[in-house]
């Protein structure tokens, strides 16, 4: 007699605990759903692809106002129209950072260090910052280098090298590591003025940061490709030639 | 008959304890579902990719006005010798200036730096310092940082290739030594420029510590001279792109 009424209290309670389960996986598959129309997440979404789009298009106007800034500097330099003291203004416009460079000089490649880390160790320690790049970028000036850039950035006068969280911005354009420094110089010179005792190289492989150093006979530089804003120079400076107007006349 | 009832009791709590553990499993994988809208994406990954996109939308908008400035340039330079020349001389004005060959003034900074005087005590357990071409460096890459258009050190043009490094008992820009205190000159949003330094934690009050003190002064205009010296190049060669 006992044993139906148990069997149907078991069958019952397995019933029961199906129906919990199955309301428990709907309401799982409902908030799985939920989860990928999640504000943040679809926000996120969009902004990445807006942000796709427009490195897109300043890859195009990138090449667009290349191109037009080289007609420009061809013009200048061997066009009819070129001005009279054409000898300067090829050093001019290597100065500025607006011309693509080739020669001999160093690429030094730097980074994050691979040692193990012992706990307590702080991990910044053993990361490429933006003072470690100054300071490299610093003594190739000093050393007499006479282009520099960061990966594919020309460093020109008004150049910031920034952090802004784990990447490093040049031109404010964040950096993908490795970083490459590429100078041109004299190899030898360039290498010498890393490498001295007490130098650079050494402040940073004591960091932790990896440095190679490489000598070309044949390294390039490429040309500065944003756009000259110039939002606070008197306009009244632009257009006329203090220094070297006098010169050339 | 006990026996049965053993046998039942026994196959009721293996399935019972079966979906109950089931069931904990959904329980706890839904959880993490649900957190996982919380966590999937940082909080500061949305941050990260609206800050890339303000960066971006500046660089778009001077890149076109720069597209724009060259294009008017060379509709120009195609209407006649006159405006050829014209346009030229103007295009040429404006890269010798971001060159920093040509002197320029307009509205900025100027900033002192220096010991502080009669500071012989440093403050807590730091040792007073001098200052060194690293801070100088520090502070002219903020500068930039914070979109300086022009900047000098103590009338020393800061150029494209210009170094900030310690000789002997100086601190050399261009190749020339100078001395303390240190005048540097900045062309830009003034707000912006000692905004970045007057960061909580920033530039400031890290020097600050060491007994250096960072004066800033506002001006309406600030005249940056020239790069004087002469420009030669041993080493570097320009690619001729045929256009």
């Amino acid at each position: 007699m006992n044993k139906p009424s148990k069997t149907k209290n078991l069958y019952l309670l397995i019933a029961l605990a199906c129906i919990i389960l199955g309301i428990v996986f709907s309401v799982h598959l409902r908030a799985a759903r939920s989860v990928q129309q999640n504000e943040s997440i679809r926000k996120t979404q969009e902004l990445t692809v807006q942000v796709e789009q427009m490195k897109k298009e300043r890859d195009v106007l990138q090449a667009q106002l290349t191109r037009m800034r080289g007609q420009l500097e061809n013009m200048l330099t061997i066009g009819p129209h070129a001005s009279p003291g054409k000898e300067d203004i090829e050093p001019a416009m290597i100065f500025a950072g607006v011309t693509e460079l080739t020669g001999s000089g160093v690429k030094v490649t730097l980074q994050d260090g691979s040692a193990v880390q012992k706990p307590g160790d702080n991990p910044n320690f053993y990361l490429v910052h933006d003072e470690d790049i100054l300071k490299v970028v610093n003594e190739l000036k000093a050393a007499g280098a006479e282009a520099v850039a960061v990966n594919d950035q020309r460093l020109t006068a008004i150049t910031g090298i920034s952090c802004s969280g784990p990447s490093i911005r040049v031109n404010k354009k964040a950096l993908v590591p490795p970083l490459v420094i590429t100078a041109i110089g004299s190899p030898e010179t360039l290498e010498g003025a890393l490498k001295m005792r007490g130098g650079v190289v050494e402040f940073l492989q004591f960091c932790g940061i990896q440095v190679s150093i490489k000598k070309l006979e044949n390294i390039a530089v490429p040309a500065y490709k944003g756009g000259i804003k110039m939002n606070y120079i008197a306009a009244t400076d632009i257009g006329v030639l203090p220094v070297s107007e006098d010169e050339n006349g | 008959m006990l026996q049965e009832r053993v046998n039942l009791n026994r196959s009721f709590f293996f399935s019972f304890t079966v979906a109950v553990f089931i069931l904990g499993v959904l329980l706890g994988f839904h959880l993490r579902v649900t957190n996982a809208g919380k966590t999937a994406v940082p909080g500061d990954r949305e941050q990260k990719l609206a800050m890339e996109k303000k960066n971006l939308v500046e660089d778009l908008y001077e890149m076109q006005l720069e597209i724009n400035d060259l294009s008017t340039k060379l509709e120009q330079a195609g209407i006649g010798q006159k405006e050829a020349e014209e346009a030229l001389k103007l295009e040429l004005a404006k890269i010798k200036q971001f060159a920093g060959l040509s002197g320029v003034s307009g509205p900025g900074v100027e900033f002192v730096v220096q010991c502080r005087q009669g500071q012989t005590e440093p403050v807590s357990g730091r040792a007073l310092q001098n200052i060194t071409d690293q801070h100088l460096l520090k502070i002219v890459n903020e500068l930039y940082c914070a979109g300086a258009e022009a900047v000098a050190i103590n009338g020393q043009r800061f150029t494209a290739v210009s170094e900030i490094r310690l000789a002997g008992g100086h601190i050399n820009v261009n190749g020339v030594p100078l001395a303390p205190p240190f005048h540097i000159s900045a062309i830009g949003d003034a707000s912006a420029l000692k905004g970045r330094l007057a960061l909580k934690e920033g530039l400031s009050d890290y020097l600050n510590v060491y007994g250096i003190s960072i004066e800033a002064l506002e001006k309406s205009k600030i005249v940056v001279p020239a790069y004087t010296d002469r420009l030669s190049y041993e080493y570097a060669m320009v690619v001729k792109e045929n256009l």
